[in-house]
């Protein structure tokens, strides 16, 4: 039942609507930075396919750009006082271009009924082959569907998922060890230090273990760092503060 | 007017390939009976509903449709199908989105400059333009007086024709600005789906009609 049909955009102004649209966006308060970042991921899909039409799309892309940077900077004021949306403009012409996309509709409707009146003249008058000229004119593919199918395509390739096992091989003992070695060459060592070069999550693990270990046996002492979500180790010798 | 013009009306629209404005009919009686014969345009668009009664009332499967401000014969939409077998390609195709659009813009607009037209579609439009006039939707009617003089663009009747208009103020009108917006895309929304509807429609039976150009040589 559900049919998807290709979006075709006739232009920068049509793919706004198309966000606006889809989006549910109040057309007089555009959200300029989000609007403008999924504008040029198209521009960039159109640039990436080197079509002519890309001019007129990065004119826009521009133009967003400027807008949002005028968002970013005090307002100015009118004559009578009032701030400048610096929106104000675009949203205009996007209005004025809805309004004929609409028309456009309508004379479809006109069309449709009148396809099927047939005029006395029409077999004479008919090439047996539409020019190519015409085929612009005709309901065909358009680039944007093209860009558009290009795009499905490049994100359909999904990369295969590889799970894979590494073996890591940790103990309790060696990192036992491994602290104490630390712990003879440094006085002090925090914690985060210690776990800081350590990629694996149960190297971590692991590693804490260990040093609740030494801290049971005695072996280390813990002591309260200057940075509250760290703390610091320190060696004992049988049970006492070197 | 004498009744006996009704076959000569008739005769002149079914001879005619364009559409043929009522004025002219007069013209051509009067041209070959003399000025004097009573006859006029209101009599012409009279005669004409007459045959089209006619032709209703014994299911003729062809009328006079009121097209670019003339009469012309049109085979029904029932017979569509059937006629549209024989017809070439171009005639089957429909005008693009971009076409569409153009014209719009075109037919309310007029007359207009290019520049003007593309500040509106924000796009480049050279090439459909040539497009259009090409197939002679729209013609070239002078020079604005503004810098660099640019063309002129209007519709034309073949324009009217294409789209079963009588005349350019015969379509709706454009909604205002406030009205789009109060509107919240509703009716938009509808007609698209209503749109959709209809091409599937055409498409299906061009398809269940085994002629998709092929044999339309």
């Amino acid at each position: 039942m559900y049919k998807i049909k290709l979006d075709q955009f006739e232009g920068p102004l049509d793919l706004l609507l198309f966000f606006i649209k889809r989006d549910e966006l109040n057309i007089y308060d555009i959200p300029i930075s989000k609007i403008t970042k999924e504008f040029l991921e198209y521009v960039n899909l159109i640039k990436m396919l080197d079509l002519e039409v890309a001019g007129d799309f990065i004119l826009m892309a521009s133009t967003l750009m400027h807008i949002k940077v005028r968002m970013l900077l005090p307002p100015d004021v009118d004559e009578k006082g009032e701030e400048i949306d610096p929106r104000g403009e675009l949203v205009q012409a996007l209005l004025e271009y809805k309004r004929y996309k609409e028309m456009s509709e309508e004379l479809a409707f006109f069309e449709t009924s009148q396809r099927k009146l047939n005029f006395r003249s029409n077999y004479s008058e008919d090439p047996a082959e539409a020019p190519p000229e015409y085929e612009v004119l005709l309901k065909n593919v358009s680039i944007f569907d093209l860009a558009k199918a290009f795009k499905k395509a490049l994100e359909g390739v999904k990369q295969p998922v590889v799970h894979e096992v590494i073996k890591i091989s940790i103990s309790i003992d060696e990192q036992i060890e491994y602290i104490l070695k630390l712990l003879d060459e440094n006085k002090r060592i925090h914690f985060l230090t210690l776990v800081h070069p350590m990629r694996e999550r149960i190297r971590i693990v692991i590693t804490f273990i260990a040093l609740l270990e030494l801290v049971k046996m005695q072996r280390i002492g813990i002591q309260e760092s200057d940075n509250f979500n760290d703390f610091v180790l320190i060696k004992l010798n049988d049970g006492q503060n070197i | 007017m004498d009744k006996t013009y009704n076959s000569v009306i008739n005769a002149l629209i079914f001879a005619s390939d364009e559409p043929l404005p009522a004025a002219d009919i007069v013209k051509a009686i009067k041209g070959i009976d003399g000025e004097y014969i009573q006859i006029h345009v209101e009599d012409v668009n009279q005669c004409v509903e007459e045959i089209n009664n006619f032709y209703d009332e014994n299911q003729v499967l062809f009328k006079i449709i009121k097209v670019a401000n003339g009469f012309l014969y049109a085979t029904r939409p029932e017979v569509a199908k059937y006629v549209g077998f024989l017809s070439s390609e171009k005639s089957k195709r429909r005008l693009s989105q971009a076409a569409l659009e153009t014209l719009a813009i075109i037919a309310y607009k007029q007359p207009l400059t290019k520049p003007e037209l593309e500040t509106i579609r924000g796009v480049n439009s050279d090439y459909i333009l040539n497009s259009l006039l090409e197939k002679q939707l729209i013609t070239i009617t002078g020079r604005a007086e503004t810098i660099g003089r640019p063309l002129l663009y209007n519709t034309t009747d073949e324009f009217l024709k294409y789209f079963g208009l009588n005349k350019i103020s015969d379509l709706p009108k454009p909604r205002e600005i406030d009205e789009i917006m109060q509107d919240e895309d509703f009716i938009e929304q509808k007609k698209r789906i209503m749109m959709n509807l209809i091409e599937e429609k055409i498409e299906d039976e061009m398809n269940s009609g085994g002629d998709d150009g092929s044999t339309a040589e």
